[in-house]
């Protein structure tokens, strides 16, 4: 089996509080999995640690075929992140936002392209407006344009569907189908189980740091 | 009595007979007087906290390597031993200085590095303080470390271009003979003095870190 | 251009943006180094030729104190903006962060000796337009080190409570053979550098500069870790 994610035995401390106790998870290429899970279970550092961004205590993780922490840079090339919270520089406007983010990616792309993208996510009219006066939900909005700047083939939503009206959590579920049939692996985190849910083929959920019995 | 415990009362023992031969047993010296017997303490003392940073550098390099927190643990002991010891230095140094210059602070080039070395190596352990995770603590405090020990050699020599008083570093040959092995004896018995203190702390350090780690789990 | 250097460029056109559209920080900062060389005056008195003497010292205390408070700031806006954990996020070598960084602080100390280089000379009655090639080029190395260091300390720091007291606790001890080269530079060539020793003074600068960049832009992945 084709899989984006392998993590094995995946254990994260923050000095007395541990965060993962041995987790196992394996998402396939093609593939939604829902991380289910109250506040505080792990969930952000399970993606943290998948995303390359923190090292595990223990355990092993394999993302996109690289064994961690080998191919960091390859793998933040084809995968994404989405942090939650919605965050963008204050000062810019969404247009600049998207411009910079196109940029850091090695991207060039016209105004024309990121125009269009802000459009597809509902922000065509604030394009040109800083951040700073906008809402929490369009921030958002704001994020998942920018995750469709570029091509992915591992796709990690920490809380997406907080603070997005009825179309906004529309826009997030069509994204995913997207990546889906684009042959993408799309993890979604979020205590929000119907969304999260909606379109998982597997929904793993964590309980104090674990994989909850008869989820994986 | 453990190798440790051994090498502490050695240390001990070394200082006792060093301290005796250097305040009693020579003469006072022929142009500083009395006031040079503070050299057999000052002099090692400084080359310990020399030492001890140099240790915390190479811990620190250990540690950014291969990432175990007993490097870590290793640098901030002996970190903590430079502290003092530089401390120690300055006030012994000014002492020396007061009745030799006629001076409390010359702004000598070694002094005033060595009261620049206080602040730096203490910035390093505040902000060890700060990080409750202790591998964020460890990554921090050695990266502060490595570059504490690069500066330092270029601090030392732009202070000395600014201002040089301090009389050239003693060395065997105007400390020849009776002095130079009273001086000897005092690298060695503080030399001795600064391992044992600073297995002693590791020990306690690397004791602090399980009951930290072992401790009521929160969150 | 290199994938670092677009990298770095992009930081530091955001970054310079963002602050041409606020000005908050600039401006008070401006002030803040005026009031510093107001102080100066009046804890020395009006004696022009003390001040005049003292000049190139007090000048590069002012940019250094000035300086470090808008360095201290570096990485805020990307604390507001989700953290440098983001930055990292986008693939290629995190030094592009570092380096975009260090250019923008660049920029903004460079923007301030503008101001206040002039400021100086007419406040403390000193000519440093009669030696402006060899002091520009001091103050070139001068900033280049402060910058390079107070970057990398800045990125340190950000994650810390109280850093506002910590960065210049750790910065000023790494900075001092920037100021005193700096400042035994810049006096020499008012001086008119009748011993020569400020060329000495300028490759001890430009030594100094070079190590710490070396060094700091090696070792800056790991403070980005989390």
């Amino acid at each position: 089996m084709n899989l984006a994610v392998v993590a094995e035995g995946v254990t994260r401390r923050f000095g007395r509080r541990w965060a993962l106790r041995g987790v196992d998870l394996a998402v396939p290429r093609g593939a939604v999995v829902a991380l289910l899970g109250a506040n505080g279970t792990g969930k952000t550092t399970l993606l943290r640690v998948v995303s390359t961004l923190l090292r595990p205590t223990a355990g092993r993780v394999q993302v996109l075929g690289h064994a961690l922490p080998a191919g960091e840079d390859e793998i933040r090339a084809r995968a994404a992140f989405m942090t939650a919270g919605g965050h963008a520089y204050e000062e810019l406007t969404g247009v600049e936002n998207l411009r910079f983010a196109a940029r850091m990616s090695g991207k060039t792309a016209s105004d024309d392209d990121l125009r269009g993208a802000l459009a597809a996510v509902d922000l065509g009219g604030a394009a040109d407006v800083p951040v700073r006066a906008w809402s929490t939900g369009m921030r958002q909005r704001l994020e998942l344009a920018r995750l469709r700047l570029r091509p992915l083939e591992l796709v990690l939503l920490d809380e997406p569907f907080v603070s997005l009206d009825e179309d906004g959590v529309g826009l997030v579920h069509e994204a995913v189908r997207g990546w889906r049939e684009a042959g993408a692996a799309v993890v979604i985190a979020s205590h929000r189980v119907d969304d999260a849910t909606r379109h998982a083929d597997e929904v793993v959920r964590l309980v104090g740091g674990r994989v909850a019995a008869g989820t994986a | 009595m453990n190798r440790l415990t051994m090498l502490g009362w050695l240390a001990i023992a070394l200082i006792a007979v060093g301290s005796v031969l250097g305040l009693v047993v020579l003469p006072a010296d022929a142009l500083q007087g009395e006031v040079q017997r503070l050299l057999y303490v000052h002099v090692p003392v400084a080359w310990v906290m020399m030492l001890a940073f140099f240790v915390v550098f190479l811990m620190s390099i250990l540690y950014l390597v291969q990432r175990r927190l007993k490097w870590d643990l290793l640098a901030v002991s002996a970190a903590e031993l430079g502290v003092v010891a530089a401390v120690l230095t300055l006030i012994l140094g000014t002492l020396w200085g007061r009745p030799t210059w006629g001076i409390w602070w010359a702004w000598d080039p070694r002094i005033t590095t060595t009261a620049l070395l206080v602040p730096i190596y203490t910035g390093y352990l505040v902000v060890r303080s700060m990080a409750e995770d202790p591998d964020r603590r460890a990554r921090w405090a050695a990266v502060i470390g490595l570059i504490a020990f690069v500066q330092v050699p270029i601090v030392y020599l732009s202070v000395f271009w600014w201002r040089s008083l301090h009389q050239p570093p003693s060395s065997p040959q105007s400390m020849w003979s009776a002095y130079g092995l009273v001086m000897l004896l005092g690298f060695v018995a503080y030399t001795l003095a600064f391992a044992y203190l600073w297995l002693r702390r590791y020990r306690l350090a690397a004791t602090e870190l399980e009951l930290e780690l072992s401790g009521p789990e929160e969150g | 251009m290199s994938a670092l250097a677009r990298r770095a460029a992009a930081i530091l056109w955001k970054d310079i943006l963002s602050e041409t559209r606020t000005r908050q920080g600039f401006t008070a900062m401006l002030s803040f180094a005026a009031l510093v060389l107001f102080m100066f005056s009046f804890a020395i008195g009006v004696d022009n030729d003390l001040l005049g003497r003292l000049a190139g010292g007090l000048l590069w205390v002012a940019i250094v104190f000035t300086g470090t408070l808008s360095l201290g700031r570096t990485f805020q806006n990307e604390e507001l903006a989700g953290g440098t954990r983001l930055l990292r996020l986008y693939p290629g070598d995190v030094r592009a962060i570092y380096l975009g960084k260090l250019a923008g602080n660049l920029v903004v100390l460079a923007a301030l000796e503008v101001v206040l280089f002039p400021a100086a000379a007419i406040l403390y009655g000193v000519d440093f337009a009669a030696q402006a090639g060899p002091l520009l080029l001091v103050a070139a190395l001068g900033t280049f080190g402060f910058s390079v260091i107070g970057t990398f300390f800045s990125a340190l720091t950000v994650h810390l409570r109280a850093r506002e007291l910590l960065l210049p606790l750790l910065l000023f001890p790494a900075l001092v053979p920037v100021v005193l080269a700096s400042v035994g530079a810049t006096e020499a060539f008012l001086a008119g550098d009748p011993l020569g020793r400020a060329t000495g003074w300028l490759r001890l600068l430009a030594s100094y500069d070079v190590i710490l960049f070396v060094v700091c832009v090696w070792i800056f992945p790991v403070v980005l870790e989390e």
